[in-house]
């Protein structure tokens, strides 16, 4: 039955040349998939963003701390949804969810840490304790019963919630403590770090230690730590490193991450979600920097996978949970909230499964069988189930209206067609299949007026692009000579045109070589800057448009505008390259 | 010694009886072809020069199908009977005039049976003859094409008759009824009716049909009294009822109804049929015509590529596009589902009928393509990889075919420009260049696209990378314009790296480098690229050869008339050789020698070696060399050489292609006197390239084989040292067979001596061993069911096992 077919010849389109690829593949995938968070800004908070926490369920609200209170966005719409603020006008810090995202934690300025509640906005508990400013206030990852705070008095408290009693005090501390978190394997086991260098690990369970379980010395002063997912690993990030560490192997150094050029001020894990193309699951790990980079690190191929620019000097960064949210915060009151597309409403849906029921078991289909009367009645789109043998029908070739011309041996009004088209390199490959027929000067000279003009807008936008230039220079000089009559004749202009033709003979003989000189000057990044300013003034010169009663007067007038101008770039070029060349002949001896 | 790249459609091909065979002729044998695999499965060989035609001898009886016997003429002047389920030949007959075309009517049913004794079988031959010596009267012209009767069971001509004559060869086409035969002759057709009981003297009737056009073709309805007829200008013509006046009474078919004179449609004054009507759909000469077995549709095809089927009735047509080069013949089989037709790029294509589906394709080595007069003289048509043993060539459709050598079949074949098939077109795109790297795992190709009026010339360097087969060539990179708008004059590879060389006439070469080599990282590289990595010139001269040298630690470079040496690595000019006549158009390396090989073409074409080791010219002759191969380790080279057309002149005056015009010298770069020779025909467009077969099993033979291609791309690999002596008697017997006043195309017949050019041949005893064609080698290759009986296999096995012991002690 299925018998290879021999295709004897195959039919081919006209083909634009081939562009060379740059030589970085710009987007891996991966780069891709972080790139495909659309950016939205909330501007108008004023202050500076010192930390967004998302919450852990669904739909994964976030909260950002700023100024004297914290806000609570919609992970969807991206607005404000509410405002919590401390009894008092004191800056607040780190607000954090419970585990079960219905509380949250926040320090402040006074060295209280409030806990409110999410629904009613209400303070619940107050725990005092701290002396200074708390920066850290953190629920343990399964544990709703507890929580550890560390404030600029170098303390590390952990705290019973409800009785509003502290249960330890780690003082191996020297300095402020800005960052801690729960450790992801065990509710006992917490990191903090710390301004002097260390990250220390505590566990609640060995109450007397003074310095801690494990100590790291970061190197520089501690601005954020996280728990790697597993568990066994901690990031910490100080200075412009960022550093991984082995936590189970007895606090090893693993590997320093020193990409950003400016302190880094926030990490957070986020996860490659499965619907991408690349490997499902896989955890990155975010840093954002006052160098207003975010870079995403792949920590097991230990490299730096992605990276992107914002305007301003960031400190936090938040991913949600399913990875469907980004949110950075900026020293300037702005978030910077991205949204991935996709299909949140079905990851919701699973999750109110989850709710609800254990397991969402999708009701499986039935697979229609030909005893069904159904079988033979299945539509068109019916998808082929997978014993069926596929018959393909071949695919059908689409094919450009000039190609279709061009089959027919219809050369004039297939250029016509792709004058008209938009795209001037499917009008290029049309006019060099004519040069290869031999037919593109008889439908040059077949074109009526209207289409004349067409060919001349093209020309005089197209023909001083170095791509372009060796072949549409001397085509334009061919139009010119061959229909000087009909230019003539719609405008007084012989004389202009004259001069214009005059002038496109220098420029004939010149520019092939010249622009490809100008080429390999911007491809050389030596005289980048002002190179790509001169070709930015030769796109503008195409760009504008002048509509004059007589368009193709304007088009002749302006088509010579821009050899003259060419003519110009190209005597500087020649210029530049003068004072160039025996810097480089001095350079190349060495 | 192996042999091939014969042409395929030189003839019509022939299905067998059950239609699971098609015998197709390829130069002086027949291949047997499997039409379910489209492989071959044995040859007939016998012939010594083309054959040109194949008649399989039908059988009445459905029962007798598997009878297997076939008839070939051949214009060593034989007609040979085969059996070909078992390639035997059961009989041979001598016809001593060379056969151009033959037709053998079948026996009819009622004739044989009244009579068994006087049954005789005629054959109606198409032959050139000798008027000198058969002299008819007032004629003085030395050369005549008939058409004669032929007596085959008495092996004599029949009475003598000629039935016509003409000026050409034309070729003879039989009704498939087996009654009428025809030949067009400039602007008519003159048909014969074989008469029911034929004699040497029966009375042949024949009728002309005229028309104002040269015709081309021609093919007879298979039930009717029908004829169909193409013309150059790619009208058909058909005559219905023909004949009816002349054939009459003894007619059968006929339902009797005579028409009138005068209500003839179209049909010319005096001839006798009774309507003719004109299609008109092919823009040029129709090359194809040929009826369905059941008659109700008319193929016809020519130089668009496009088999067109035409409804008899009614004159609807329909089409198999896209065929590709012009279509030759189109041949039924007995089975209806399958038919064949020929293309003239060498390709045999078997048809599922009803749908016109290509099955499959049975694909020779493709004919030399034609190019504009400016790169008609460029070296490189083609390229060898030495390894493989592979050939890169050139082809219609701008195509590059990798054609293996060895086996005698397509490997695979490369699309270069993504442009349609216009046959009317003149050439206005160009590959002018390919070469194969010595890994045979890069290909590169230049192609030039004709500019015009001065507008829109385009010169593409592409280069190629095999894929996970290692015989498909993928697209790497593609480079536009690599010197400006000059034109590339050659390409070479780095023998080990990954590097290439191009020179320009515009007067610099480039060195690309591909990031293969560069990558060191554990990751992969997904596409490989060449970037340019140096550029250089020598005095503004346009370069016009490079090779790099064996190591790959010297790149010359031809500047016309001087040869510059590289370091190719930091690109720096090392030294100047200079200077010859006219400039240089190869550039080769001999072995690891400091020697270097440069040949010049023009008024005072040259060959000459040059000693790198003291920078001067080591001995030249003047001679045109056509093509230079070199061995990578020893010290010897072989030269193709066009003779100059004086000598030939004076071997015989006749026809020029036919002639030996260029002879092969294998040199020692030491000494100027070659070490042997051989003489060769079509040189012109020729190639040489010594092969080095590695992944042969064999051990006992010697792994170097030299490899000679012709202008027509028939191809012949053979051992230039070992097995001189044996190798020679070959030559020696072939060229005998060679120099009889036959052939035109006879490949067998090219090789021989060419006393004049040696002086001292070497004194190699003339004792003669049997030829050693290795026949353990291919003796059990080919599924056993197409496999001689084992008895047979046996003994030939075993012969040449003791053959290549004796060899040995």
């Amino acid at each position: 039955m299925a018998e290879e077919k021999v295709v004897l010849t195959k039919t081919f389109s006209t083909k634009p040349r081939l562009k060379p690829k740059s030589k970085k593949p710009s987007s891996s995938p991966e780069s891709k998939y972080w790139a495909s968070f659309k950016s939205s800004k909330i501007s108008n908070l004023v202050y500076s963003i010192n930390s967004i926490d998302f919450s852990p369920v669904s739909p994964h609200n976030f909260a950002a701390t700023f100024s004297a209170s914290f806000t609570l966005f919609d992970s969807k719409t991206l607005e404000p949804k509410s405002t919590f603020s401390g009894p008092k006008d004191v800056v607040a810090y780190s607000a954090r969810f419970r585990s079960d995202g219905k509380l949250i934690a926040a320090g402040g300025n006074s060295g209280i840490v409030h806990v409110f509640d999410v629904k009613t906005r209400r303070s619940l508990r107050q725990l005092v304790g701290h002396t200074r400013a708390v920066r850290l206030s953190r629920y343990p990852r399964f544990d709703n019963l507890h929580l550890f705070s560390g404030g600029d008095d170098s303390l590390v408290k952990y705290w019973d919630v409800a009785s509003e009693t502290q249960i330890h005090e780690f003082r191996g501390h020297k300095d402020y403590v800005r960052c801690g978190f729960g450790s992801p394997v065990s509710s006992d086991l917490f990191v903090t770090g710390s301004y002097d260098h260390t990250v220390r690990l505590w566990d609640v369970r060995v109450s007397n230690s003074e310095s801690g379980a494990m100590v790291f010395n970061h190197g520089k002063p501690v601005e954020d730590v996280v728990f790697l997912p597993s568990g066994g690993l901690v990031a910490t990030a100080g200075g412009n490193v960022v550093k991984i560490w082995d936590v189970i192997g007895g606090g090893r150094l693993l590997y320093e991450m020193e990409s950003h050029n400016k302190t880094v001020t926030g990490i957070c894990v986020g996860r490659v979600a499965k619907d991408s193309s690349v490997e499902s699951d896989q955890f990155r790990l975010l840093s954002v920097g006052l160098d207003g980079y975010m870079k995403v690190f792949d920590y097991s191929m230990l490299k730096v996978v992605h990276s992107m620019r914002f305007p301003a000097p960031l400190l936090s960064i938040g991913v949600s949970p399913d990875c469907m949210t980004r949110a950075i915060g900026t020293s300037n009151g702005i978030i910077f909230a991205g949204k991935r597309k996709g299909k949140v409403e079905e990851k919701e849906e699973s999750d109110k499964g989850g709710f609800l029921s254990l397991g969402t078991v999708e009701p499986e289909r039935q697979i229609l069988k030909p005893t069904n009367f159904r079988y033979f009645h299945r539509g068109q789109g019916e998808k082929p189930s997978e014993g069926d043998f596929l018959v393909l029908r071949p695919k059908k070739v689409k094919f450009a209206e000039h190609d279709k011309l061009l089959r027919k041996f219809r050369h004039k009004e297939a250029f016509v067609s792709a004058l008209k088209g938009k795209n001037p390199e499917n009008v290029v490959a049309v006019m060099e299949e004519l040069v290869a027929r031999k037919k593109l000067l008889s439908s040059v000279l077949n074109l009526d007026k209207s289409e004349l003009v067409l060919l001349f807008g093209f020309l005089q936008r197209y023909s001083t692009m170095p791509r372009y230039s060796g072949l549409l220079l001397r085509l334009a000089k061919k139009v010119l000579e061959m229909r000087i009559e009909d230019v003539n004749s719609s405008a007084m202009l012989s004389i202009e045109d004259v001069i214009s033709s005059d002038i496109l003979k220098p420029a004939d003989v010149i520019s092939p070589n010249i622009l490809k000189r100008a080429d390999h000057f911007v491809s050389s990044k030596d005289l980048k800057g002002e190179d790509v300013s001169l070709v930015d003034a030769l796109k503008k010169l195409g760009v504008e448009d002048v509509n004059l009663a007589d368009v193709l007067k304007g088009h002749v007038r302006s088509l010579k505008r821009a050899v003259r101008e060419e003519l110009w770039i190209q005597q500087s070029l020649q210029e530049i390259q003068g004072i160039i060349s025996p810097l480089l002949r001095i350079a190349g001896r060495r | 010694m192996i042999t091939g790249g014969k042409s395929y459609v030189t003839s019509a091909p022939a299905f067998s009886n059950d239609g699971k065979r098609l015998l197709v002729c390829t130069g002086s044998t027949v291949s047997v072809f499997s039409t379910a695999t489209a492989l071959q499965v044995f040859e007939l060989e016998g012939h010594t020069a083309l054959v040109t035609s194949v008649i399989v001898l039908p059988v009445s009886n459905p029962s007798h199908k598997i009878l297997s016997y076939c008839w070939t003429s051949s214009l060593d002047g034989t007609i040979r009977y085969w059996d070909f389920s078992v390639p035997e030949m059961l009989k041979k007959i001598n016809f001593k005039l060379p056969i151009f075309s033959m037709v053998i009517p079948p026996i009819r049913e009622q004739s044989a049976q009244n009579n068994q004794k006087s049954a005789d079988l005629f054959a109606y031959v198409s032959v050139e003859a000798w008027t000198t010596k058969k002299t008819r009267e007032g004629e003085s012209k030395a050369l005549h094409r008939q058409v004669q009767k032929f007596n085959l069971t008495k092996s004599r001509v029949a009475g003598g008759i000629t039935l016509a004559e003409t000026h050409k060869p034309e070729q003879l086409i039989i009704s498939p009824s087996g009654n009428l035969f025809g030949i067009k002759h400039k602007k008519k057709l003159q048909i014969w009716q074989v008469p029911p009981r034929d004699s040497e003297r029966a009375v042949i009737r024949k009728i002309k049909l005229h028309h104002t056009k040269p015709l081309t073709t021609l093919a007879f309805h298979p039930s009717e009294r029908i004829v169909a007829a193409g013309d150059v200008t790619g009208r058909i013509l058909i005559w219905k009822d023909i004949g009816n006046r002349t054939f009459s009474e003894r007619d059968r078919l006929m339902d009797g109804s005579t028409r009138h004179e005068d209500e003839r449609p179209c049909v010319r004054e005096d001839d006798d049929a009774d309507s003719c009507s004109t299609w008109h759909w092919h823009s040029s000469e129709v090359n194809v015509l040929s009826f369905s077995s059941d008659g109700a549709y008319l193929y016809s095809g020519g130089r668009e590529g496009v088999l067109v089927i035409w409804q008899l009735e009614t004159g609807k047509k329909k089409f198999l596009p896209r065929i590709g080069s012009p279509l030759l013949y189109c041949i039924d089989s007995p089975d209806p589902s399958l038919s064949v037709i020929s293309c003239s790029d060498n390709q045999i294509h078997l048809l599922k009928m009803p749908s016109m589906e290509v099955i499959k394709s049975i694909t020779g080595i493709k004919r030399p393509c034609s190019s504009p007069e400016i790169y008609e003289g460029l070296l490189t048509g083609l390229d060898f990889d030495k390894r493989a043993g592979l050939v890169a060539l050139r082809t219609q459709n701008y195509r590059i075919q990798i054609y293996s050598l060895l086996d005698n079949r397509e490997v695979s074949e490369v699309q270069v420009c993504e442009r349609n098939h216009q046959p009317g077109d003149d050439v206005t795109v160009v590959v002018t260049l390919v070469v194969v790297s010595p890994d045979g795992s890069t290909m590169c190709t230049a192609d030039v696209k004709l500019s015009e009026e001065g507008i829109g010339g385009l010169v593409c360097l592409r280069f190629w990378a095999s894929g996970s087969q290692s015989t498909e060539f993928i697209l790497s990179t593609i480079i536009y314009e690599p010197h400006r708008d000059a034109g590339i004059s050659a390409i070479a590879f780095h023998p080990s790296r990954h590097m290439a060389v191009s020179s320009s006439y515009g007067g610099d070469f480039k060195i690309w480098v591909s990031n293969h080599g560069l990558q060191q990282d554990n990751q992969t590289v997904q596409n490989i690229a060449w970037t340019c990595h140096a550029v250089g010139s020598y005095k503004k001269k346009p370069m016009t050869a490079a090779a790099f040298s064996n190591d790959g630690s010297v790149l010359a470079v031809a500047t016309e008339t001087y040869i510059t040496l590289w370091n190719p690595d930091k690109n720096v000019l090392i030294a100047v050789i200079g200077e010859t006549l006219t400039p240089i158009v190869s550039l080769s390396f001999v072995g690891n020698s400091e020697y270097l090989v440069s040949a010049s073409r023009g008024s005072n074409s040259q060959l000459c070696i040059w000693d790198m080791s003291q920078l001067s010219a080591s001995w030249s002759y003047k001679l045109h060399a056509e093509a230079i191969a070199c061995t990578t380790d020893s010290l010897s080279f072989a030269v193709l050489v066009l003779l100059p057309t004086s000598s030939n002149n004076m071997e015989s005056n006749k026809n020029a292609i036919c002639e030996r015009d260029g002879a092969i010298f294998l040199f020692n770069v030491q000494t100027p006197v070659p070490i042997a020779t051989w003489s060769v025909r079509k040189a012109r467009g020729g190639s040489l390239a010594f092969l080095e077969i590695d992944d042969r099993s064999d051990v006992s033979q010697s792994s170097v084989m030299l490899a000679y291609i012709n202008g027509d791309h028939e191809y012949i690999l053979f051992d230039p040292y070992g097995k001189e002596t044996s190798k020679l008697s070959i030559i020696r017997r072939e060229r005998t067979a060679g120099t009889e006043e036959t052939g035109l195309y006879g490949y067998s017949s090219i090789y021989g001596e060419l006393r004049e050019f040696v002086p001292k041949r070497d004194p190699s005893p003339p004792v003669t061993f049997g030829p050693s064609e290795r026949p353990w080698e291919t003796i059990f290759s080919g599924s056993s069911h197409s496999l001689p009986p084992l008895t047979k296999l046996c003994t030939s096995f075993l012969e040449s096992l003791l053959e290549k012991r004796s060899v040995v002690v």
